[in-house]
């Protein structure tokens, strides 16, 4: 990947997309391959080293601390930068700037949030670690129509302001939306790439998600 | 020296690999899933598509070859439905046993950026008048021409096979700076110029963008010399895309293969077994993006060796040399390939000739000029009146013009 790209992997259930980015952040433990950033081999790296260098998994909305306050979920995000007072409310501003909702909520248990708001909860912890690059778990996963569309205009916008996504979604339509480039992936095999508006408009993607819908190649 | 997509043509060879390496995977699993030819060459074989991890595992794939296109004639090789496809095109003509090619919007598209990537490559420009004199009807890449050339911006006349008095003719009132042919073709109006004295410093011509048939490199230097024009080779493999396989730059040191969208090896035509790079070999292609008809390993029977050192081009893509020979017994006469199986088919269907024939050459400059063909037959024929015999003779040139696109002279011999 290229920094400032947005890419996704889309792909049904057990296609290997979430094993793909665990890979990646480091929570993965055995693989084989390579893992480089910025040339440099990072095979051995723990999770925390790979997040200290900007890579930060976001895992599905439920997994925010659900007993924690939104304030403490926030703060627990810019936990290995050690910042002061001073520089952590600084922080906690910008978060609250693209998550005006989080500010409203910041002393409620995480538990008592709503879908969309626990997804805005996981990518403002995200954004608190400074990150270069977001991996983002389907997180349009049981959201309402309208969260949906909220949640992608914002990671629209965050890559507008320089941060890399790669994106793991089922919702094959919205991901590519905002995708410069995108892989489908199946039983851990990329069966399809090209870039979000290839495939948005590609039949083999459909066939992919779908399965074949025709019985003869002469069919027109 | 321009370039057209530098990003790609001198991309770091290690990063090519890479993204090789994710397309091979993608073609692997189309066409193990949507074709069945491949499907049950990998169950014989004993392969999944996951043991190709990269191309050091490509060797475990079996050929393809010209024979499977044809036995899974018409439609069998199709990775996607006929609904996704938007041309259809049969290289080999109907005679016999034939083949067709589809080919996607996408692969059309990127079949245009590779036909432009060259012509850029040699200088062509928004400013210039390409005048191809290739045959529309028999020579499916001709009309690739006129949409790359869009592409980049300049303008085409297609001339066709227009006789070469109407061809010097375009190339002067036109004034036409490029002319895309068959080098035997450009050397015959390089003849007709000469003889009558046209003055080749009057016209505009600075380009000649030749293929579709060998040709040496003297003829090169005749052409440059006594035309005072740059000439170029352009290579194409008619069941994949032709042309836009690989073409020349302004270095003249051999066809950069575009291997972001074709995997070149070269083999030992008898054994199979894979060559290095800087050895002759045949050369053997697997598609990398293309969608409609994905070929794995497929053998082009052409020889060639590739070179993997940059080019003074600044291009990072591997040179193929240029190709002068065949591993199989195909002749191409005048740009249209004659394969003697086709001949034989014909043969076949008049009585009292053959099986045995001969074909017979002539060559001018080192490049097939005419063909002559020695066909046995029964003594009751050659017994017969010069009338009987001519209308034979005249029968079995008609078939044989029908199937192979081509005029043949036609003898009668004794039967051996």
């Amino acid at each position: 990947m290229e920094a400032g790209e947005v890419v996704s992997l889309i792909g049904a259930n057990g296609a290997g997309k979430t094993t793909l980015l665990n890979v990646i952040s480091g929570m993965h433990p055995s693989w084989e391959g390579s893992r480089l950033l910025n040339e440099v081999e990072t095979k051995g790296w723990r999770a925390e080293k790979l997040v200290a260098h900007g890579i930060v998994q976001i895992p599905e909305a439920e997994k925010v601390f659900t007993p924690l306050s939104v304030l403490e979920n926030l703060e627990l995000g810019a936990y290995l930068r050690r910042l002061g007072r001073t520089a952590l409310q600084q922080e906690l501003e910008k978060v609250f700037a693209v998550f005006p909702v989080l500010r409203e909520r910041e002393n409620q248990p995480a538990g008592t949030l709503s879908g969309g708001e626990r997804q805005m909860l996981a990518l403002g912890k995200a954004l608190m670690a400074q990150p270069r690059m977001i991996m983002p778990d389907e997180p349009s996963l049981g959201l309402a129509p309208t969260i949906v569309v909220e949640i992608f205009r914002i990671l629209r916008s965050l890559n507008e302001q320089g941060t890399t996504i790669l994106l793991v979604e089922q919702n094959a339509k919205e991901s590519l939306r905002i995708s410069h480039r995108a892989y489908v992936l199946d039983t851990g095999r990329i069966v399809l790439t090209g870039t979000g508006e290839d495939l948005l408009h590609n039949e083999e993607v459909k066939r992919a998600f779908l399965g074949k819908d025709y019985h003869g190649k002469w069919e027109r | 020296m321009p370039i057209l997509n530098p990003a790609i043509e001198t991309m770091d060879r290690r990063a090519l690999l890479e993204l090789q390496n994710e397309r091979l995977q993608i073609v692997i699993n189309q066409a193990y899933s949507n074709v069945d030819f491949y499907r049950r060459k990998f169950d014989e074989a004993g392969l999944s598509p996951d043991d190709i991890k990269t191309l050091k595992d490509l060797e475990r794939i079996p050929f393809t070859t010209r024979r499977d296109l044809m036995e899974n004639y018409p439609y069998g090789m199709f990775a996607v439905p006929l609904r996704d496809v938007v041309r259809l095109q049969f290289p080999l003509g109907l005679y016999g046993n034939p083949i067709v090619i589809g080919y996607t919007p996408k692969d059309l598209e990127i079949w245009r950026e590779l036909v432009a990537r060259i012509m850029a490559g040699i200088g062509i420009t928004e400013h210039d008048i390409i005048q191809v004199a290739f045959n529309y009807g028999l020579f499916l890449g001709a009309i690739r021409f006129n949409q790359s050339a869009e592409l980049i911006g300049a303008a085409v006349v297609p001339a066709s096979i227009a006789p070469a008095e109407v061809q010097l003719r375009i190339m002067k009132d036109f004034r036409s700076t490029v002319l895309a042919s068959t080098p035997s073709f450009a050397l015959h109006i390089l003849e007709v110029m000469q003889k009558k004295g046209i003055d080749p410093r009057t016209l505009s011509l600075k380009i000649g963008l030749f293929g579709a048939e060998p040709w040496p490199e003297e003829v090169r230097r005749f052409i440059e010399d006594n035309w005072g024009i740059k000439a170029y080779d352009i290579y194409g493999v008619m069941e994949l895309v032709e042309p836009g396989v690989a073409g020349e730059c302004m270095a003249q040191a051999g066809l950069h293969i575009f291997e972001d969208h074709f995997f070149p090896e070269i083999i030992d035509p008898d054994s199979g077994k894979p060559l290095g790079p800087d050895r002759q070999g045949e050369l053997v292609l697997t598609t990398l993006t293309t969608a409609a008809y994905p070929l794995l390993r497929y053998r082009t029977s052409d020889v060639t060796a590739l070179h993997l050192e940059p080019c003074a081009c600044g291009r990072t893509l591997a040179r193929m040399e240029r190709v002068l020979k065949r591993s199989d017994p195909m002749i191409t006469v005048r740009g249209i390939n004659v394969f003697p199986e086709k001949i034989r088919e014909v043969l076949a269907s008049f009585e009292g000739t053959g099986p045995g024939y001969k074909t017979l050459v002539s060559q001018k400059k080192g490049m097939n000029d005419q063909l002559k063909i020695e066909v046995e037959a029964s003594v009751q024929i050659l017994r017969a009146t010069e009338e009987r015999r001519e209308a034979l003779r005249d029968a079995i040139r008609l078939a044989l013009r029908r199937a192979i696109g081509l005029r043949v002279e036609v003898e009668l011999t004794k039967r051996v």
